[in-house]
Formats: C-alpha cells, sequence, structure tokens
C-alpha cells in the first residue's frame, strides 16, 4: 500500500539527512516511526506526500512513485493523503466544522474553494466526524477557543473529510497532556482497526508506542535500524535506536 | 532586506554605578554616541535659535498677533460668504473622495499583495511589485495628484486617481506584510491536503488577515481624508480643503476657517470613535 525505497535526503547538498531508507507499512495497521530528535523522522514523514522534495529513492502510494507526479496529479494523490501535526495547523478563526470541512475541497473545483459552497452531505458528514471524535457540542466554536487535545481531534477529523487511505502524524501528542494523549492516540488505532486505515506516527515516547504500534520502524542518524512487529521491540533494540550517532559507523547498525 | 548592525563588543564593559548597586545595563559606545549627538545638537539649537529672528522682529506683539488669530478662529466662529449646508456638501465631498480612493485602492491593493507575499509569491515577483510600491510610496500622494492633473487637469479626476494611486501602494506594504505573519505551516498543512492555490487563499490567508486587513484599511481611509482636504486646497480638487483654501487664502475671514476646522475636528472624532469600535470588534 505504502512502500519507501533507498529514499535518501540532503538538505545542504552534504550532510545527509536521509541515507538509503526502506520501508513499507500495510493497511489497517499503526506504524510508528522511533528515534531521536533530529535523526530524521519528519523529513521521512513529509517526504510521503512531497512536502519535502526527496533527491533520491522512490515513494510508491497505490503502486504510483509519488516522486514522478507533476503538480496536478500530485495534488489529487495527497487528497487521499491525511496529514496531522504537532502544532494542529488549523485555520483558528474559523469554527471547528468549516476547518474539517476544508478536508472535502481538495477534490473540488475552484468556485467551491471560493465560496465555501458545500452539500448538505457534506456538512452531515462533517458533522458525524465531529461526533466521532467527541466534538459534535464543539461544531460551530472558533478553533481558537479550543483547547489542544480538542484541536488536534479536529484534525484528525478534517484528515478523516479526506477519505484517506493513510494518515500521516507527526508528533500528534507531543504538545498534549497525559489525558488527552490517550484520547488521540486511542482514536487513531480505532481508525486503523475500524476503518482500514493505514496510520503512519512519528514519536518521542516509546512507551506510547508499546501501547499503540502494530510495527515500529526505528531510525537513526537517517538510517532505518529497527524495522519488525511490535513485539520484537527489546530494550537492546531501543538502546540501539536511541544510541549516540558517532557509535553508528560500522556497528551492528548494516544487519538491517 | 536588513543589514546587520554593526557588531558592539559587549564583554570587557564595566559595571557602572557605586559598587553595593547592581546597575541595569552596560554602558557601551552607542549609547555613548547618542548621548554626545543629542548634547551637540542642543547646543547647535540654542545658539543658531537667535539668528533665525530677523531685525525688525517683536515678540511681544508677534505672540499676540497670534493669540488674537486663534481667538478668532477658535472663539469666534462664524460664516460670512458660505453657508453651513454648503459647507457640510463640502466636507460630504471631502469624505466621500477619501472613501472611493480607500475603496478602489484597498480592492487592488488586496491582489498585489496576494501577488507580493513572501508566503504565496515566487521571490521575483515579491522583490519586483515591493520595489514599484516603495518607489510609488516614496512620493507624498500630493506630489502624485499634481503630476497626474498634468494629464487630468486640475480637479477631482487627478485627485481620485492620485491618491488612489498612492493608497494602492501604501496598503499593497501592508496587507503583504500582514499575509507575511501567517505561518508558513499553515500554507503547507491546506497543501498537504490538496487544496488549490485559490481555496488556500480563500480559506486559510484571508481568515487570518481579516483585522489587520480593517484596521490598516481604516487607517487609511483616515489619512486619505487628510490627503482629500489637502488636495481640494492644493489641486483644486473641490470639497472642504478648497473652502479652506478660498477662505483663509482669498477672503482672509478666519472666522471662517474657524467653523471649519471644527467641522473637520468633528468628523475626525467619529473616525476615531469608529476606529475603536471596529478594533474591539475584531479583536474579540
Amino acid at each position: 500500500m505504502l512502500t519507501v525505497n533507498h529514499l535518501a535526503k540532503s538538505y545542504d547538498g552534504e550532510k545527509k539527512s536521509l541515507t538509503d531508507v526502506s520501508f513499507s507499512i500495510r493497511p489497517g495497521e499503526v506504524t510508528v516511526i522511533i528515534g531521536p530528535s533530529g535523526a530524521g523522522k519528519t523529513t521521512i514523514l513529509r517526504s510521503i506526500n512531497q512536502l519535502i522534495r526527496d533527491d533520491d529513492g522512490e515513494i510508491l502510494f497505490d503502486d504510483t512513485n509519488m516522486r514522478d507526479l507533476n503538480r496536478a496529479q500530485l495534488r489529487r494523490a495527497r487528497c487521499r493523503i491525511g496529514m496531522i501535526f504537532q502544532n494542529y495547523n488549523l485555520i483558528e478563526p474559523l469554527t471547528a466544522i468549516e476547518n474539517v470541512l476544508h478536508g472535502c475541497l481538495g477534490t473540488k473545483s475552484n468556485l467551491t474553494g471560493i465560496f465555501s459552497i458545500y452539500s448538505n452531505q457534506e456538512k452531515e458528514e462533517a458533522l458525524k466526524l465531529l461526533q466521532k471524535v467527541g466534538l459534535e457540542d464543539f461544531a460551530y466554536q472558533q478553533c481558537r477557543n479550543l483547547s489542544g487535545g480538542q484541536k488536534q481531534r479536529v484534525g484528525i477529523a478534517r484528515a478523516l473529510m479526506q477519505h484517506p487511505k493513510i494518515i500521516l502524524c507527526d508528533e500528534p501528542i507531543a504538545s498534549l497532556d497525559p489525558r488527552s494523549t490517550i484520547t488521540v492516540m486511542d482514536i487513531l488505532r480505532d481508525l486503523a482497526i475500524n476503518d482500514g486505515i493505514s496510520v503512519l506516527i512519528n514519536l518521542h515516547q516509546v512507551d506510547i508506542a508499546r501501547n499503540y504500534a502494530d510495527h515500529v520502524i526505528g531510525i537513526n542518524n537517517g538510517q532505518v535500524v529497527f524495522d519488525d512487529r511490535i513485539a520484537a521491540l527489546s530494550d537492546t533494540a531501543i538502546a540501539r535506536i536511541y544510541q549516540k550517532d558517532a557509535n553508528l559507523e560500522g556497528s551492528a547498525i548494516h544487519e538491517f | 532586506m536588513i543589514k546587520p548592525e554593526n557588531q558592539i563588543s559587549i564583554p570587557t564593559q564595566v559595571p557602572v554605578g557605586p559598587k553595593f548597586s547592581i546597575p541595569l545595563r552596560f554602558r557601551d559606545r552607542r549609547r555613548l554616541t547618542i548621548l554626545l549627538t543629542i548634547i551637540v545638537l542642543t547646543y547647535l539649537t540654542i545658539i543658531t535659535l537667535p539668528t533665525m529672528v530677523p531685525n525688525q522682529f517683536k515678540l511681544g506683539a508677534a505672540l499676540m498677533s497670534f493669540a488674537e488669530n486663534i481667538k478668532i478662529m477658535f472663539l469666534q466662529p462664524h460664516l460670512a460668504n458660505t453657508t453651513f449646508v454648503a459647507l457640510l456638501a463640502a466636507l460630504g465631498q471631502s469624505i466621500l473622495l477619501a472613501f472611493l480612493t480607500t475603496l478602489i485602492g484597498s480592492m487592488l491593493a488586496f491582489f498585489f499583495a496576494l501577488a507580493s507575499t513572501r508566503r504565496l509569491a515566487p521571490t521575483w515577483l515579491v522583490l519586483g511589485i515591493q520595489s514599484v510600491m516603495a518607489v510609488i510610496r516614496a512620493i507624498p500622494t500630493v506630489l502624485w495628484v499634481l503630476i497626474y492633473s498634468v494629464v487630468f487637469g486640475l480637479g477631482a479626476n487627478a485627485a481620485v486617481i492620485g491618491i488612489t494611486f498612492h493608497s494602492v501602494a501604501y496598503l499593497t506594504k501592508v496587507y503583504a506584510d500582514s499575509m507575511d505573519e501567517l505561518s508558513p505551516e499553515i500554507i503547507e498543512t491546506m497543501q498537504a491536503m490538496g487544496l488549490k492555490k485559490s481555496a488556500i487563499i480563500r480559506q486559510a490567508v484571508i481568515p487570518y488577515m481579516i483585522p489587520s486587513y480593517l484596521s490598516w484599511t481604516f487607517i487609511r481611509f483616515e489619512i486619505n481624508f487628510a490627503d482629500a482636504i489637502a488636495v481640494g486646497a492644493a489641486a483644486g480638487a473641490g470639497g472642504i480643503g478648497y473652502q479652506l483654501f478660498m477662505s483663509s487664502s482669498f477672503y482672509f475671514n478666519f472666522h471662517e476657517v474657524g467653523v471649519m476646522v471644527y467641522l473637520i475636528l468633528a468628523f475626525a472624532l467619529v473616525l476615531e470613535i469608529i476606529s475603536y469600535r471596529l478594533r474591539t470588534l475584531t479583536h474579540q
């Protein structure tokens, strides 16, 4: 469903941010990418929907290489990839339901976007999605008045409005308190189980990964150092994922 | 482009003041320079001020006649050569001139701003538009009106086009600045959902910029009102500025000038109240 092959990326042309990253994810699973800060987790996620143009490799989404698409094709492909962010990135002056409805604008005409024309069916769906994330009472609240956890749930509803095959989550819980963290992660896991959506999450927190992931990809210094089911994530594996960059060269890394 | 300031050497400075008190700042060279500049300027001002006074000048008499004129204007305002209704109509003309130029200017400037914000437009276009606008802004509004009056003749046409011209340049700059404040992540998020540019502008850029759009447009309306008065006097564009010019320079009737000044002040007060209301409305 999504396969990444030999992805490489360098921001300044010299220092490699990603070197030869390959992995694939399956539908209906929660895949978690863990690794130290600066390891390249965000770069991987953003390369998938080409927010970052990578330097080399291929990203096969539904058997099309995202890197080969032209602008219009890329835009259409992005419509089926949901994304949620650490800072939620909602349009704060607008209401929750308006933000959710943005999710369906990608597939529609210019005029629809300019005049905010939505069918009743779409509005009903948006309300249903808000209900699904437990925010039906806040549909007409300006997003700037919502709490962090509520904003993230609006973000999830917005991503679901895209009818995504995959949802990319860039540190979705890094700004949240423990209770909101559990709410958000529960919703994400339910999406994978009940709706068959692939969920790919960047995380700092290994304990959260243990509770929610089906599959774990460990990244260190721009390389995949662990790629296995969650059951195989031993303490030594974690130590290897989080070890200092300096020890990386020529160590056990090349087994993977 | 902002030039980096010259490097200031800070670490070796010694705190001034008695040892037992903790200073809040180091005394550095820049502060010393500013202080010296102020002292020199003050000294120059004081020694040159007497030389500006002409020989025949009597300070007492001049102050008396100044007070007399102020008294005539502000304490004895009444009309002689025109009627109050005519003045109100002239004030209305000036307001409409300001309104029309602000309206056209803000609409044009919005599209120029979209093309010259770093968030949406390529760098060459941003720099191109911004530098043209900077040149237009550098020339005062009244001068633009006079330049256009070469083509259209003195009068309302030159006034409308000249004031609009400067308004567009001014508003393009401030609108583009307020669009630049929008986080690039927001635009990226909308792109990641596959939205078209038109939808991104309408659904993300505009909602964020409405408050600053309103307040800047209103400020420009106030500026245009002042310009409309000046242009009325300078370029014969009509309105209360022309009436002011006639009473003060043609009839030398300061009683009448007083009435007009009060009228303009009253309208300025109304504008101030409206802008305050607008601010509380948009910044809930």
